[in-house]
């Protein structure tokens, strides 16, 4: 019996049509995955279930009565409970409070939460300590708290939008088992993902989205994988090689090199070294706690590490955006630790940050702005913009990195994650002088085709004899790109592979702080 | 954001692929229903409603001393509106164009009655602009610098620097040992001795009786000039950089707080200059209360340009006439001149409010 149907959903924003005549039956029970590539339409449908937006056209009914959510309060209020990327809890409040956050009446009952929560604990195997602070636990274990609070009210339809971003493999499988209880207490799970590994592992039917229509749903015995990912990607799986086994993370494939690359440059002297690197954030916890890095010419060096282990703030302080608290950053001889952003440009630094709308790029600019942000005085007379010199330097820079934009003059809003983020590099690689380049989760939200070309240019770059920095958690990204793999734990690098020795396990137990090689 | 409605979803669509007409439409039909509702008050409150459109028009447009008295008060307007429309370039808002105003003024004032009215060559008044200038760039700068080092919301620090500004006015023209004049008789009133004849701005037309001066030069060359900073140099994306993203204007290599204190700063000398302009074109001495609004009508003026130098011009001349019309209306057909600010509130609350209507931008 189906829990939730939805019939003729169309919704559309402005001129662009994000979902187009949607016919799905989501039944009781059963864990389905909705797959898609980025802009496929999976968060808006997510978002039109939870009543964050409303259809254009189309119906829905859940449990067989009609259902229009105006917003999310009347899709709890009917059982419809939802997991976004971004959690929302207060991280200096136990986990207790947090669940008591919402459903709070007159009277608080701290004693039936905790209570609820053991029963949860027993049935779903969801064990967390109500009395701990959100702010002192992990990523997974903030969103087991997330899981339970949708629990706590006995939902009938648990929507989890793309829950693995954030999780180390160990915490994938456990979610993936929470997911499979759920649904044999009757319940159903949508599971928003681009990850065909999961799909095999937990759902009971998938349906593909592409450009905001359906392709196909398909029960998964017995299922085909690979054409699924044609169904995803809209195109033969062979076209985009080996590549796409990484980025979409087929289970027990490691990819291997595609014909043609050169492999492993071997690597030169030293561009970038980083000793006993030290960060304090403001509040004085440690997030980098004596780092030491050496990157030498012709060499890409990955860092792999469950996300909030002192990535992020590595590559702020690389870019010059934070100052680190000790320690010494040298790129090809000049010393640049706590240098501003244009002097570490200077010293031949590429940067291709993590947070492409925060960082890397200004969305309301054009193409041509964003591609000479550092360099606006270069096409200035008498103070004065020369927009036309600047217009045809930038169409030669897109089409040498292949950005695809109707014009250089329409905005980076306007262009997809791909092409934004092959500006970007278009950038940073064309910097002059330049010998080092920092690549923060660089595929970060790309489709298959973009994250091809970000690899051949990152590698391009590396037999230029560039130095090159990749921080990624995808660790098949890693493994498919790097010369070298360092492990970042808590701060700390805490262990290194070289290429040929990249085993995904021996990897998975560092990132967790289980095992030193 | 969901568009109920189908018929404005397509208008609003039709609004994205020809911005140009209307962003033109929104204000004249804005301004025509405010007017037409200022209408129905004026027959509201009982007064003929032909006499006050009567004495509106005279006073607006009347003769050639009405019509350049209009475009006088429009000059300043211009001025404080395009400091507006710099700061805002930045995503900075300057609400404290009152301040600025009552600084220039002040600051010219001094200039004027102390030493600038002996010079030579036009300096008589050139010096007492440029120091009122000066005044209304430091004023504005000061907020950039808070925010800049310590973040403070520019619209608040500009809006309190503002009554710190008109009060310091007040001193000014109370104490004797400041910009008091002496007293000569016992209706003498707390306002400066009237500036030296040579640091008069000059009279456009002198012989026809208009008060038309050269501030309408000096406002036309800021207007192109703030024009051509904003639309074509690279100073003007270099502050709209800053102003749409300072992380990421950072990482370009931009020095995000030198951008923020500037636009202030120029925003808040414009200011000045409006109000040096103020009393060497037209006031001649300075009074506790000389700025009247002038500030605040200059930042509407601002904001319903839409960040646009021609727009702040007809902005600005559009305040200017009304402000004429209404003190003449108030004189001589006895209708409150405040059923003109409502006119200019009604206009401000039509143009924000359709502003959802142009600007709404495309969510997933």
């Amino acid at each position: 019996m189906a829990v939730l149907e939805l019939s003729g959903l169309t919704k559309r924003f402005g001129a662009f049509t994000a979902l187009d005549d949607i016919s799905l039956q989501i039944e009781r029970g059963e864990v389905h995955c909705l797959l898609g590539e980025n802009g496929a339409g999976k968060s808006t449908l997510c978002n039109l279930v939870f009543g964050v937006h409303r259809p254009d056209a189309g119906t829905m009914t859940l449990g067989g009565e009609p259902f229009h959510p105006r917003g999310p309060a009347e899709a709890l209020q009917r059982g419809v409970v939802m997991v976004h990327q971004h959690f929302s809890l207060v991280p200096n409040m136990s986990v207790a409070e947090n669940l008591m956050l919402g459903r709070a009446s007159a009277v608080l009952k701290p004693q039936d939460i905790i209570v609820r929560m053991e029963q949860l604990a027993a049935e779903y195997g969801l064990e967390i300590d109500p009395e701990a602070r959100i702010e002192d636990l992990s990523v997974g274990e903030r969103q087991r708290v997330e899981i339970i609070k949708c629990l706590l009210g006995d939902p009938q339809l648990l929507v989890l939008d793309e829950p693995t971003a954030v999780l180390q493999p160990d915490e994938i499988d456990a979610l993936l088992a929470i997911c499979r209880q759920v649904a044999l207490r009757g319940k159903s799970v949508i599971l928003v993902t681009h990850k065909l590994g999961e799909i095999s592992r937990v759902a009971d039917r998938t349906t593909v989205l592409r450009q905001g229509r359906i392709i196909e749903t398909v029960a998964m015995e017995g299922a085909d994988i690979r054409s699924l990912v044609r169904s995803m990607v809209g195109r033969d799986v062979q076209s985009a090689g080996s590549v796409l086994a990484a980025a979409v993370d087929i289970e027990g494939k490691t990819p291997v090199k595609p014909s043609g690359d050169a492999g492993p440059a071997s690597p030169g002297e030293a561009v970038l070294e980083i000793s006993d690197l030290v960060y304090r954030d403001p509040h004085g916890v440690p997030r980098l706690d004596g780092l030491s890095l050496t990157v030498g010419t012709g060499e890409i060096v990955g860092i792999a590490g469950v996300e909030g282990n002192g990535q992020t703030e590595l590559g702020l302080i690389l870019a010059g955006l934070a100052a680190p608290s000790a320690g010494a950053i040298v790129v090809g001889g000049t010393s640049v630790g706590g240098c501003s952003p244009q002097e570490i440009t200077d010293a031949g630094v590429g940067i291709v940050p993590e947070d492409r709308h925060a960082v890397a790029c200004i969305k309301e600019l054009s193409v041509a702005e964003n591609l000479f942000l550092g360099a606006i005085g270069k096409f200035s007379r008498f103070g004065l913009l020369d927009k036309s010199a600047r217009r045809k330097a930038a169409e030669a820079m897109m089409r040498d990195f292949d950005v695809r934009a109707s014009s250089p003059d329409v905005s980076m809003a306007s262009l997809s994650g791909g092409n934004q983020q092959k500006a970007v590099l278009a950038r940073e690689l064309s910097l002059d002088p330049l010998v080092f380049l920092l690549a923060a989760q660089p595929t970060r939200g790309l489709d298959v085709g973009a994250i091809e070309a970000v690899y051949n240019r990152i590698r391009a770059a590396r037999d230029d004899g560039l130095g090159v920095l990749l921080i990624s958690s995808e660790l098949e990204e890693l493994m498919a790109v790097s010369d070298r793999i360092a492990v970042i734990y808590r701060g700390k690098l805490v262990g290194e592979l070289a290429a040929g020795s990249f085993s995904r396990e021996a990897i998975g137990a560092m990132m967790s702080g289980h095992a030193h090689v | 954001m969901v568009m109920k409605n189908p018929k404005l979803a397509r208008v609003a669509q039709g609004a994205r692929l020809e911005l140009v007409p209307l962003q033109v439409v929104v204000p004249v039909v804005s301004t025509i229903i405010a007017l037409g509702i200022g209408l129905v008050i004026i027959a509201a409150t009982g007064a003929s409603v032909v006499e006050a459109i009567e004495a509106f028009w005279d006073g607006m447009a009347g003769s050639d001393f009405n019509i350049g008295a209009s475009i006088n008060r429009a000059i300043s307007l211009a001025l404080v509106g395009l400091g507006f429309i710099f700061a805002s370039r930045a995503n900075l808002t300057n609400v404290g164009g009152e301040g600025q105003i009552a600084m220039g003024g002040m600051f010219a004032t001094a200039a004027a009655l102390h030493g600038a009215g002996g010079l030579p060559l036009g300096l008589a008044f050139i010096v007492p602009l440029a120091v009122g200038t000066l005044a209304g760039a430091v004023w504005g700068g000061l907020a950039g610098v808070l925010k800049a080092a310590r973040g403070t919301n520019e619209v608040i620090s500009t809006l309190l620097l503002s009554f710190i500004a008109l009060p310091l006015v007040y001193w000014s023209v109370e104490s004797f040992h400041l910009l008091r004049k002496p007293i000569s008789d016992v209706s003498s009133l707390p306002e400066s001795a009237e500036i030296p004849d040579s640091t008069k701005l000059p009279l456009l037309f002198p012989d026809n009786g208009s008060p038309l001066h050269i501030g309408l030069l000096i406002a036309a060359i800021a207007v192109v000039v703030v024009w051509l900073v904003l639309r074509h140099s690279s100073l003007g994306l270099r502050l709209r950089a800053v102003g749409l993203n300072a992380m990421a204007s950072r990482r370009a290599g931009m020095r995000t707080s030198f951008y923020v204190i500037l636009a202030m700063t120029v925003s808040g000398g414009l200011g000045g200059l409006g109000g040096a302009i103020m009393i060497l074109g037209q006031q001649f001495y300075l009074t506790s209360d000389f700025s009247s609004g002038y500030g605040f009508d200059g930042l509407v003026v601002g904001l319903l340009s839409r960040g646009s130098a021609v727009g702040v011009v007809i902005g600005a001349l559009l305040f200017g006439f009304l402000r004429s019309g209404s003190i003449n209306m108030e004189i001589s057909a006895q209708v409150p001149s405040a059923v003109v600010l409502i006119c200019q509130g009604l206009i401000v609350i039509i143009i924000a409010g359709s502003a959802i209507l142009t600007n709404r931008k495309v969510t997933r």
